[in-house]
């Protein structure tokens, strides 16, 4: 998740909210799902029109491409207009169309997004894939043309391909909300020959929030389940980092390798408790490099 | 743990804990159900704790540094914020709406641009006229050979003749959907899309569909056929013609809003043009559709020529009452 795949709205409450940017690939995707689904449709009605003698050889791809065509411009428009800006294929992706000025998706703009991707893509697309050698010049056109459209999204912020300019839209990805457990609270207690964790003042001068959410990312995957190997390798990091931190802020007293995840909420939690409190006093510390760094304030 | 032990952050995480997952169980039911099917009370309460949570949101961005805890709040409000703010519109009617008031109320607020595809159009047809009478050579120049279909200067007149009045070989859905993926249907998809670009490739395929009318034109009044090809193009061809002359409409006022977007950004303004663009675009559609039954049906039944140019210019007729009546409001 980089910075600049993110999107910045300012609600009503005055609290700025950021939505995660549909990327090319993922919407390509769904698009292709999309796709899949749409044509197994027309397929089935193709074959049942094949089967009922309604279509003759010489008319037959004609008939086939109608259908496709039917099932094709209705199926984008009427999905995203159920779902509120969700096609299956988005749906399985996890994205979501969603209106530039963060209001309700009106009914032209579904329409106009879905009606421009037929001009955009699916009609030139079908001239490039009905490519011939005599019709040479359209075939290279069309295909100059689909690269074109397919780079505009390349080219602005929000990747909005050109109908959803046109449209006022823009593709995210849904967020997902899920709750983890606090680390400070899921500290086990040290075993009965160790003392608790006491950490001094000096010894949290040193990181910084980078370091501490790391260290948290750490802990929180020694809660999850994994194999004998895995498990092997996650014991050798806890017990590096141990021997960095230590090293570090000058801890002297020795840590048993069993109480080295032990140790590590203890600190974990002191040094939170502390980096939080510089924060109330007006001194945010990013990370290890904050003393280095020009003073804030 | 008693709850002295906890730091500052996590007491905050902990007396709000709750509020948090009942907003998050509403938030689904919303997403699911849609905000129309829930109660008054679960409404309301959806809206409270939104708006608690983006308090909590602000708050913990400043005092925690527990990084689960930051994404589970900027994932729940986000997701709040779409549920509470852009909510599922309601769909009931919209066609209808479309039909009795959203399309000729377009068709009448973009009269102009809509004139102007017209032009165009009949720009070019005037244009291909003079061309063949200056050199029938020019036939060839403008007609792609896969729509003349053996039609040009060296055809005999009785084989023109017998295709104006000739039985198809084909009929029924094959020819219908022949005929609605022919040129025109492609022609109008284009100019509706590629108006965004400065109106150029909108005027340019309009006008060059007016020439290749010209040119057909011109060859059967040559022969003396004028009025049995008049028959033949009125049929499907008013609605035809005119459905591509409205897409091109679409397309144009899409490329007026980029070239000239007064006071606002440019893509302030195509988007403001877009909400009339797609309602000509789909009133071109629906004129498609009904040319391709016409063609496709109705002009291997009909074969004298007065009653195909009554069919014709009659449905013209009533597409144009449509388009004048439509939507007024009772004063």
């Amino acid at each position: 998740m980089s910075q600049a795949a993110l999107d910045r709205l300012l609600p009503p409450e005055g609290v700025p909210l950021y939505f995660r940017i549909g990327g090319i690939g993922v919407r390509l995707a769904a698009q292709f799902t999309d796709l899949l689904i749409t044509g197994a449709g027309a397929v089935a009605i193709f074959l049942l029109v094949l089967a009922l003698n309604l279509a003759t050889p010489t008319t037959a791809i004609a008939v086939a491409s109608m259908l496709f065509f039917f099932i094709r411009i209705p199926y984008y428009a009427a999905s995203e207009l159920l779902w509120n800006g969700q096609t299956v294929g988005k749906r399985l992706m996890k994205i979501k169309v969603v209106s530039a000025d963060g209001q309700t998706l009106t009914t032209q703009s579904l329409v106009v997004r879905n009606l421009m991707k037929e001009a955009e893509i699916f009609l030139p697309g079908t001239l490039v894939l009905t490519l011939s050698t005599e019709a040479l010049v359209p075939s290279i056109l069309s295909l100059i043309w689909v690269l074109g459209v397919l780079a505009v999204p390349l080219f602005n912020r929000r990747r909005q391909r050109l109908g959803d300019i046109i449209a006022g839209t823009y593709v995210i990805h849904l967020p997902k909300p899920f709750l983890l457990p606090d680390m400070s609270k899921t500290m086990r207690p040290p075993s009965v020959a160790q003392p608790s964790f006491q950490f001094l003042t000096h010894q949290l001068e040193h990181y910084g929030a980078f370091e501490l959410q790391t260290l948290e990312g750490v802990l929180r995957s020694s809660n999850r389940a994994k194999g004998p190997d895995a498990y092997k390798r996650h014991k050798e990091t806890l017990a590096a980092i141990v021997v960095q931190v230590r090293r570090k802020i000058d801890y002297a007293e020795p840590v048993r390798p069993e109480d080295q995840q032990a140790f590590l909420e203890a600190f974990y939690k002191a040094q939170r408790a502390f980096l939080e409190q510089r924060q109330l006093f007006g001194d945010k510390r990013q990370d290890k490099h904050h003393a280095a760094s020009p003073d804030q304030e | 743990m008693s709850d002295t032990d906890l730091i500052r952050s996590a007491r905050f995480r902990q007396e709000r804990e709750d509020d948090w997952r009942k907003l998050s169980d509403l938030v689904d039911k919303a997403e699911s159900q849609g905000l129309h099917r829930m109660s008054f009370q679960e409404a309301r309460d959806l809206a409270d704790l939104y708006r608690q949570a983006t308090t909590s949101l602000s708050i913990a961005r400043e005092i925690s540094l527990d990084r689960g805890l930051l994404e589970y709040l900027e994932a729940l409000t986000s997701r709040a914020y779409l549920s509470v703010y852009a909510p599922q519109q309601r769909l009931g009617g919209i066609i209808r709406k479309f039909l009795t008031a959203g399309g000729p109320q377009a068709m009448r607020a973009s009269w102009r641009v809509v004139a102007l595809g017209f032009l165009c159009m009949a720009a070019g047809a005037i244009a291909g006229y003079f061309f063949y009478f200056d050199n029938p050579e020019w036939f060839y120049v403008f007609m792609p050979t896969e729509l003349s279909g053996g039609r040009g200067p060296d055809a005999s007149t009785e084989y023109l003749r017998a295709q104006i009045y000739g039985e198809d070989a084909s009929t029924g859905l094959g020819a219908f959907a022949t005929y609605l993926f022919s040129h025109n249907t492609r022609i109008a998809i284009f100019v509706f899309g590629l108006g965004a670009f400065l109106c150029a490739p909108t005027i340019f395929l309009t006008f060059y569909n007016g020439l290749i009318l010209g040119v057909f034109y011109a060859l059967h009044i040559d022969r003396g056929l004028g009025w049995d090809m008049f028959g033949w193009l009125s049929i499907h061809g008013v609605t035809e013609l005119s459905a591509i002359c409205i897409a091109s409409a679409g397309g144009l006022q899409l490329g007026l809003a980029v070239l000239f977007p007064g006071q606002r950004t440019r893509r302030a303004a195509l988007r403001a043009a877009g909400h009339t663009a797609v309602k000509l675009a789909l009133i071109a559609a629906l004129m498609l559709v009904v040319a391709a039954l016409l063609e496709g049906f109705g002009r291997q039944f009909v074969q004298d020529r007065s009653t195909r140019i009554a069919i014709g210019w009659g449905i013209g007729g009533l597409w144009s009452i449509w388009f004048v009546l439509g939507g007024r409001k009772r004063s």
